[in-house]
């Protein structure tokens, strides 16, 4: 076959291809083929201690290098609890903080000032809540945002039809924004799903599910992009290591599925 | 020829990205150890990445300070003190692995020091002993782990010397090896 030809049956089609959101680490991108397609709201998934908060914190530790400007939205811990537990990660620069690229708000601190003081919000208070997101990311210009955790938020939902409204109009509102959204979903080890109310999974563009995983005594961290629109991808296990150059990442072996 | 200058001259032509395995008696073992801490890396002006199971760091250190080798360009990934039981700080040029059957965690280690050292200079990747490793682990998933860690040290242009020592290998090893290494050079008692 000659050269040209057997490049043409390879090359992967150019229209229609979306911009990515390179997460900065290199194997999550390399698995994303690129990166999470822009606008994407993801569900980044697991049991304590995998890993959700600080790879997401990379995520926009990056993005806020690459110049644009990024939101943690904080709804369980203070930022400033968060910010001293931060791995010391080399490539962090502290003028990030004080130039506006990377921005931590506390949810309880927006609830308060849009008066949800309840344990249950109504549909009209989500309305009020999604509105109140989107103008703060309009406002902001940000592009790439966390929520950590969405389980907290769905906590005072408490029904599928709200939790379900809430992420259908947040997740069109954040895409139509050109926003890049990973929202954190705190399940129990034992769950067989990926997230603990069974909605968030449903409506989410990706899945990136991250575990524990114990072989022969050894817990390993393990992550797994399971969904992710607009993109191919690798839907392999990966070991991943919590560094201060960052998350890294290697292909999971089977040891010939034993 | 002595041990010493058999392993150097079978080594030293070697082209980047070579993954060659080194199949030895243990009494060339410090033999193995000088040609691939000191001869090698002043030849090719390479930094180390010790990736060791049979003894801990520090013994191999010890045995390093004997043999009156410098140690600067050097860095550990040491899965053989996990069997001491007492808890281990790492250090710049040592990198503690839990157990030896954490092969992912020996691969994400080295690829963290792949990345933190200068970048300027070549990488030897040595593993000490694939022997000790198969204690620890069945030769299938050995067998993956060094598929995957060699092609992707080839790929960077690394070196990469796996030890075999030839009393505690086996047929079966020995085939895994020849799969997944270029060349393979056998120590031999005479030269």
């Amino acid at each position: 076959m000659p050269e040209e030809k057997q490049e043409k049956v390879f090359s992967l089609p150019k229209k229609g291809q979306r911009n990515r959101c390179k997460t900065g680490i290199d194997t999550l991108d390399a698995i994303l083929n690129g990166g999470i397609p822009r606008g994407n709201t993801v569900l980044i998934t697991g049991s304590c201690g995998t890993g959700k908060t600080t790879t997401s914190l990379e995520f926009l530790v990056h993005g806020a290098l690459y110049g644009e400007n990024c939101l943690f939205l904080s709804v369980t811990e203070a930022s400033e609890k968060l910010l001293a537990n931060l791995i010391p990660y080399e490539f962090f620069d502290d003028s990030l903080l004080k130039r506006g690229k990377l921005m931590f708000i506390d949810m309880p601190a927006i609830y308060e000032r849009l008066g949800l003081q309840k344990s249950e919000f109504s549909f009209e208070e989500i309305d009020l809540l999604v509105d109140a997101l989107g103008d703060i990311v309009k406002e902001l210009k940000i592009k790439r945002l966390v929520i950590d955790s969405v389980t907290s938020v769905c906590f005072q939902l408490k029904t599928e039809e709200k939790i379900r409204d809430f992420i259908l109009k947040l997740g069109k509102k954040l895409s139509d924004l050109g926003c890049t959204s990973l929202l954190v979903s705190e399940i129990l080890p034992s769950d067989a799903r990926y997230s603990t109310y069974g909605v968030e999974e449903a409506i989410a563009d990706g899945i990136i599910l991250m575990g524990n995983y114990e072989r022969r005594g050894d817990l390993l961290r393990t992550l797994q992009v399971v969904k992710m629109r607009g993109t191919t991808h690798s839907r392999a296990k990966y070991v991943l290591d919590l560094t201060p150059i960052g998350v890294l990442l290697v292909p999971m072996l089977k040891g010939g599925g034993e | 020829m002595g041990a010493t200058e058999q392993i150097f001259e079978s080594l030293k032509e070697l082209p980047e990205g070579s993954v060659i395995a080194l199949e030895a008696n243990s009494e060339a073992y410090f033999d193995v150890i000088r040609v691939i801490t000191e001869k090698i890396p002043k030849h090719k002006n390479l930094d180390v990445i010790y990736i060791n199971s049979t003894l801990p760091a520090n013994s191999i250190i010890n045995v390093m300070e004997l043999l009156d080798i410098k140690r600067d360009n050097i860095y550990f990934v040491d899965c053989g003190s996990s069997v001491l039981l007492t808890q281990q700080a790492s250090n710049g040029h040592i990198i503690f692995v839990e157990s030896a059957t954490m092969l992912e965690n020996i691969m994400l280690k080295v690829e963290y020091l792949m990345r933190k050292m200068d970048k300027k200079k070549g990488k030897l990747i040595f593993i000490d002993s694939i022997n000790s490793l198969a204690i620890h682990n069945s030769l299938s998933i050995l067998s993956e782990f060094m598929h995957i860690l060699f092609n992707n040290m080839r790929s960077k242009g690394a070196y990469t010397v796996v030890l075999s020592i030839k009393e505690q290998s086996s047929d079966e090893m020995s085939k895994a090896l020849t799969m997944v290494c270029d060349e393979k050079i056998d120590v031999k008692e005479e030269w």
